[in-house]
């Protein structure tokens, strides 16, 4: 129940933050032209957008750390497998549970080392300098990412090892194969419906 | 000494399966714990703010961008454009593949998607029509990495956020040898296709052309918007593609209609975690490369290559074999993050233009994306195709000598890759 709900919260933070951080990249480069037409400069000016590209990497640094954490549950973050592919059995679970389990340990440390620095820093008034927001609310990402990350490492780790399956991503998966076919192909197409030989 | 346990250390991590952007930050960790005094907190504050640059954020822009038109009724389109331009010449459907390939790789930025997308549609045309499926598997894989070598290309703006040399000068740089390498693929389809007749297509009317053309070209325009963007200096790299990324939207959503729009959730759901994975790895390799400056590797390295009395010509030769064999087991992007930061700066002692290097690494990387034994376009096209790797490498074999034989070109002729952004970025 909560896990789905964790589910839920991430995907949508993730997605929303991809979406929002293209708004207003746009709507900033829109602004910029605007400021050059006539009538229109007057009102475009008073509005600053100086601001824009700050915000833009904040949310694409907090997607980061949240889609990484994604990543781990849906299986995305590759790694060298030539020996992994080579074995079978009660070594290849080791194996793998190593990794995970590394994974979360990694994650786990620098989820503290994080917490440290956010912990030090909002005892100071350090602000970034555009949108001048309090630095720890923005590294903040960095200790709930990372304990996020762990946290889905070692559901994958006890979830492989009670069931023997990993989150698998697909590299190739591409929308709307389904109904193009050979055949619609060569019947849209007269040059190759009429093919010579 | 500190060199050998890093890289040692590295290699095990990597080997033992787990996430390469994972078994970086181990390294890192491990190291800065037994073997130096450099505060650990640090590591904190780099992994904020490796990624902290607008730079690197086009990355999440192009992958999104990309996915919007990664769809089956692209690759559809750039099939028809491509048969009704070149179907009638010698290789037919085949030396079209190449071109749809390209075209296709282009746009979506992702090789393997190319080579499901545009594979999946051809190879059963090409069966029908009585050509080898070798044939067609081998066009497959191999065009389908042209993607990362014709801008906009992800792996390029990887090199430039590892080295600091323009993303505007290095996608105008991938033009020329990325259209070439093309040509060269498409030659070799003809000449296999000439001496072994296979079948042609009759001659595409004016009017089918004209059709094919205006229904891809809204696709197509995707790479003006971003080289007619930078080059004129309207926009940043970054600005391009978050320009890339809307106007593909609304390619996707209102003149395609290939996506619906409660499908789009998916798409940026899919490119933010795709994005979140690299952006991961760049703050991991930033951390390893920090290290090794902090080391000073790299410039151990530069002083004992010149001490040797290598030359570029022997340092780009020991560059392409270290690279092709990182291609067998690695993806480019991490291949780049962690290679590029240590041969970088001796490359820069030696004298090689800073462009020229990063259009060679990145034609490496293309090639180690389809040679055996575990290039992920063999892979994928292993799956589409239902050919066995064993039978697909002997597939690919003619191609890949060509690309092979592009990259003799690429090394050794560095005006190929650096003569347009000079004339043009002046």
């Amino acid at each position: 129940m909560i896990n789905r709900f964790l589910n839920h919260l991430e995907e949508w933070i993730i997605a929303t933050l991809m979406a929002s951080a293209t708004v207003v990249i746009f709507l900033a480069v829109l602004h910029r032209f605007l400021s050059g037409v006539p009538y229109i400069q007057d009102y475009a000016v008073k509005l600053h957008v100086s601001w824009a590209q700050e915000l833009c990497i904040f949310m694409f640094v907090w997607m980061a750390k949240f889609g990484a954490a994604y990543g781990v549950r849906t299986g995305i973050h590759v790694g060298v497998d030539v020996i992994l592919r080579k074995l079978t059995g009660k070594s290849k679970t080791a194996l793998v549970l190593f990794g995970l389990l590394a994974g979360a340990t990694f994650t786990g440390i620098v989820g503290t080392l994080g917490s440290n620095f956010v912990w030090e820093m909002s005892h100071t008034d350090q602000t970034s300098s555009d949108l001048e927001l309090p630095m720890w609310i923005a590294y903040l990402c960095l200790p709930l990412g990372s304990f996020l990350m762990s946290f889905r490492f070692l559901q994958v780790a006890v979830n492989f090892y009670k069931t023997g399956k990993l989150p698998h991503h697909d590299h190739g998966h591409v929308e709307g194969l389904e109904d193009v076919y050979a055949n619609d192909l060569v019947a849209e197409t007269p040059s190759i419906a009429g093919a010579r030989k | 000494m500190n060199a050998a346990i890093i890289f040692i250390l590295l290699i095990v991590l990597m080997l033992t399966g787990m996430p390469i952007s994972i078994s970086l930050g181990l390294t890192v960790l491990t190291f800065l714990f037994t073997m130096t005094n450099v505060p650990i907190e640090s590591v904190a504050l780099k992994l904020f703010t490796g990624i902290e640059k607008f730079e690197i954020m086009a990355i999440p822009f192009f992958i999104l961008a990309g996915n919007f038109l990664t769809h089956g009724g692209v690759a559809k389109r750039m099939i028809r454009f491509a048969t009704s331009m070149i179907g009638h010449w010698h290789g037919g459907l085949g030396l079209a593949a190449v071109m749809a390939c390209a075209l296709f790789a282009a746009i979506s930025g992702s090789s393997p998607a190319t080579v499901v997308a545009i594979g999946s549609v051809i190879l059963p045309a090409m069966v029908k029509q009585g050509f080898p499926a070798k044939f067609g598997a081998g066009i497959v894989t191999t065009s389908g990495a042209l993607g990362i070598l014709i801008p906009p290309s992800i792996a390029m703006v990887m090199y430039s956020v590892s080295t600091g040399t323009s993303v505007g000068s290095l996608f105008i740089a991938g033009v020329i040898p990325g259209i070439s390498l093309a040509i060269l693929l498409g030659i070799t389809t003809w000449w296999i296709a000439r001496k072994n007749d296979y079948p042609r297509l009759p001659k595409a009317s004016w009017r089918e052309r004209w059709t094919a053309f205006r229904e891809s070209i809204w696709g197509l325009l995707l790479i003006v918007v971003v080289m007619g963007g930078i080059y004129s200096g309207k926009f940043t790299p970054t600005e391009a593609a978050a320009m890339a990324a809307v106007y593909a939207f609304v390619v996707a959503v209102f003149v395609y209609k290939d996506l619906p729009i409660k499908r789009v959730a998916k798409v940026l759901l899919d490119s933010a975690s795709m994005s979140a994975m690299l952006l991961y790895i760049i703050t991991n390799a930033m951390l390893f490369s920090f290290l090794m400056t902090s080391e000073q590797i790299p410039q151990v390295m530069a002083d004992w290559m010149i001490m040797q009395g290598f030359g570029p010509l022997v340092f780009l030769l020991v560059v392409n074999i270290l690279l092709l064999i990182a291609g067998n087991v690695m993806e480019p992007s991490s291949i780049i993050l962690i290679m590029a930061p240590i041969l970088f700066p001796v490359a820069m002692k030696l004298g090689i233009d800073p462009i020229h290097f990063g259009i060679l690494i990145v034609v490496n990387m293309e090639i180690g994306m389809c040679h055996p034994p575990v290039g992920l376009n063999l892979y994928v096209a292993s799956g589409i195709t239902k050919m066995g790797i064993t039978e697909l490498t002997v597939a690919v074999w003619p191609w890949l000598l060509t690309m092979l034989g592009f990259l003799v070109v690429v090394t050794y002729w560095p005006p190929l890759s650096t003569w347009l952004p000079h004339v043009l970025m002046r």
